[in-house]
């Protein structure tokens, strides 16, 4: 579970997040919506650690995430799978590599890194790609390199930053879809978007913020 | 309600294993991504090669030098004359004394009719001699002092000895040894304080080459740390990196050693012959191209520990 405790996140010329409160259960799927400078890139990068409130409370599963020391954020992402609007993937690597990445680092045996890798590029439908790399395939693929990084390790919590921002709505409308599929099988998901088209189409909360504060979508 | 996630389905290799499969991957990966860039990966091997070979092959010669000094010396030793009208007694005495010391190791005593029997011998002056009505030479005290005195407690000897009544003059005959062994010392600290300039002038280089090599993969360090890398994990390949240029630099420094001193053998080899010596020009041997590799990792090492570290606590994300 995530909860939002009354968070603010303030920088020097402004507010990006304002008396934040707001509980996202487990396993649930959650989007996260606004119009640009709304605060949803505030709100991810809180939840990563890569920013930290300047008031207010977060906590995943119970822990007070202020409490997190530099030595184990390494491991408090590991538990989070994260898919960016721009892939962010390596191009000096193959695609099996960059999807194997984070079973290395979480120290996984070859063999069943090799496994596990081949079971996500699977599920994203990208198997028998492997080899290849990630520069040559259009943007639809490399996101799905992307997600198939990002669940390889069977994360509790998957996040995605404007998935489908570069892409046409077929495209956008197959990568939700395995969004869902992974939160069918109880992973937490939280996807920033402001495609509300696309959206409101599926039947899962829309959170939505406005100039750093929540106005819709708070409760559970 | 839905079933949670489990996370990590199945469980990661314990810490050991996955520590020592991540140094293996860093170690091969740093070192074929140095064997790709093979100029920039020479020039830099080249730069910790000359900062090692110049020291080391100094300190080399330096070993030789003292080697064949070694076998000219003779041990340190002092000629006590006593005052002319000194008795055989008194010179026992004397004797006494100067044997009763804690640095001196044995007194022989050469009377004065010995003496003139042994330089008449010598400069075949026999006749001559014979009609000098009186001895002109002093009773003569061959003192060897105990070993491993410096040359500034030869001086104290030596100081005492003239000190004592009855003795006219101390002659040292070996000052010349303590005056190379003070060249040698001082070019050793010369070889040593080089050495160190030059070594720091390697880790300034191998530390901004490791800068650079963080600075061309900053993005690929943003990813690997947003999807769950620490520091250490980060840090790791770099550290590699460091260790490998310090190995190759002072394996190619130890090469430069070496085709120096074949150079040099062969001429050095000449000279000793000339001067009757039993003794051979020496390089570097395995010893020491081993120290040379070893000082060379370890420099590399440190100067990739403190460049990456201070260069990722830089780098977003922390």
């Amino acid at each position: 579970m995530i909860e939002f405790n009354r968070v603010s996140k303030r920088y020097a010329d402004h507010d990006a997040l304002r008396d934040v409160s707001l509980t996202i259960g487990t396993g649930e799927m959650v989007f996260l919506t606004g119009h640009s400078g709304a605060g949803k890139t505030t709100f991810l990068r809180l939840l990563m650690l890569l920013e930290r409130a300047s008031m207010g409370t977060l906590r995943v599963d119970g822990r007070d995430t202020s409490r997190i020391k530099g030595r184990n954020i390494g491991r408090y992402r590991g538990e989070f799978g994260i898919v960016f609007q721009d892939h962010q993937l390596l191009y000096d690597r193959s695609v099996l590599e960059n999807v194997a990445l984070p079973l290395e680092i979480a120290g996984f045996r070859p063999r069943d890194i090799q496994r596990r890798t081949r079971a996500a590029l699977d599920k994203v439908g990208l198997l028998g790609r492997e080899k290849v790399n990630p520069a040559v395939l259009s943007g639809g693929e490399q996101q799905r390199v992307g997600i198939a990084r990002a669940v390889v390790a069977r994360p509790r919590f998957l996040i995605a930053d404007e998935p489908t921002g570069n892409l046409d709505p077929q495209l956008s409308a197959e990568i939700m879809g395995l969004f869902e599929a992974f939160n069918r099988v109880g992973v937490t998901v939280i996807v920033a978007s402001h495609d509300l088209a696309l959206i409101s189409r599926l039947r899962h909360r829309i959170v939505t913020l406005k100039d750093g504060r929540l106005v819709a979508g708070a409760g559970l | 309600m839905k079933k949670p996630a489990k996370g990590l389905g199945m469980a990661p290799r314990p810490t050991l294993a996955s520590w020592i499969h991540h140094h293996r991957q860093a170690a091969s990966g740093s070192l074929r991504r140095a064997f790709r860039l093979p100029v920039a990966t020479g020039l830099t091997w080249l730069v910790v090669g000359i900062a090692l070979a110049l020291p080391a092959s100094l300190l080399v010669i330096l070993q030789n030098i003292e080697a064949v000094t070694s076998d000219m010396r003779s041990p340190a030793r002092f000629s006590v004359l006593l005052e002319v009208g000194a008795s055989l007694d008194d010179a026992q005495d004397i004797l006494k004394r100067v044997e009763s010391r804690v640095d001196v190791q044995d007194v022989t005593l050469i009377p004065q009719d010995q003496a003139l029997a042994r330089f008449a011998a010598d400069t075949g002056l026999v006749g001559m001699l014979d009609s000098i009505p009186n001895n002109p030479l002093p009773h003569t005290l061959l003192v060897n002092p105990v070993d491993n005195v410096e040359s500034e407690g030869l001086a104290q000897l030596a100081r005492a000895l003239e000190a004592v009544r009855g003795v006219d003059q101390v002659v040292f005959d070996t000052l010349w040894q303590a005056r190379l062994a003070g060249v040698l010392q001082t070019g050793r600290r010369l070889a040593m304080g080089i050495g160190l300039l030059m070594m720091m002038g390697a880790v300034l280089i191998l530390a901004n080459t490791i800068r650079l090599a963080i600075d061309a993969r900053r993005d690929e360090i943003a990813v690997i740390k947003l999807i769950g890398a620490d520091d250490a994990y980060a840090r790791r390949p770099f550290l590699y990196t460091g260790l490998w240029s310090g190995f190759g630099g002072g394996l190619l420094g130890a090469i430069m050693v070496g085709i120096f001193f074949m150079y040099l053998a062969e001429p050095v080899n000449q000279l000793l012959q000339l001067y009757d010596s039993d003794r051979r020009f020496t390089g570097l041997g395995i010893m020491g191209v081993m120290n040379m590799m070893f000082l060379g990792g370890a420099l590399g090492l440190f100067s990739a520990w403190h460049a990456a570290t201070s260069q990722l606590r830089e780098l977003e994300p922390r």
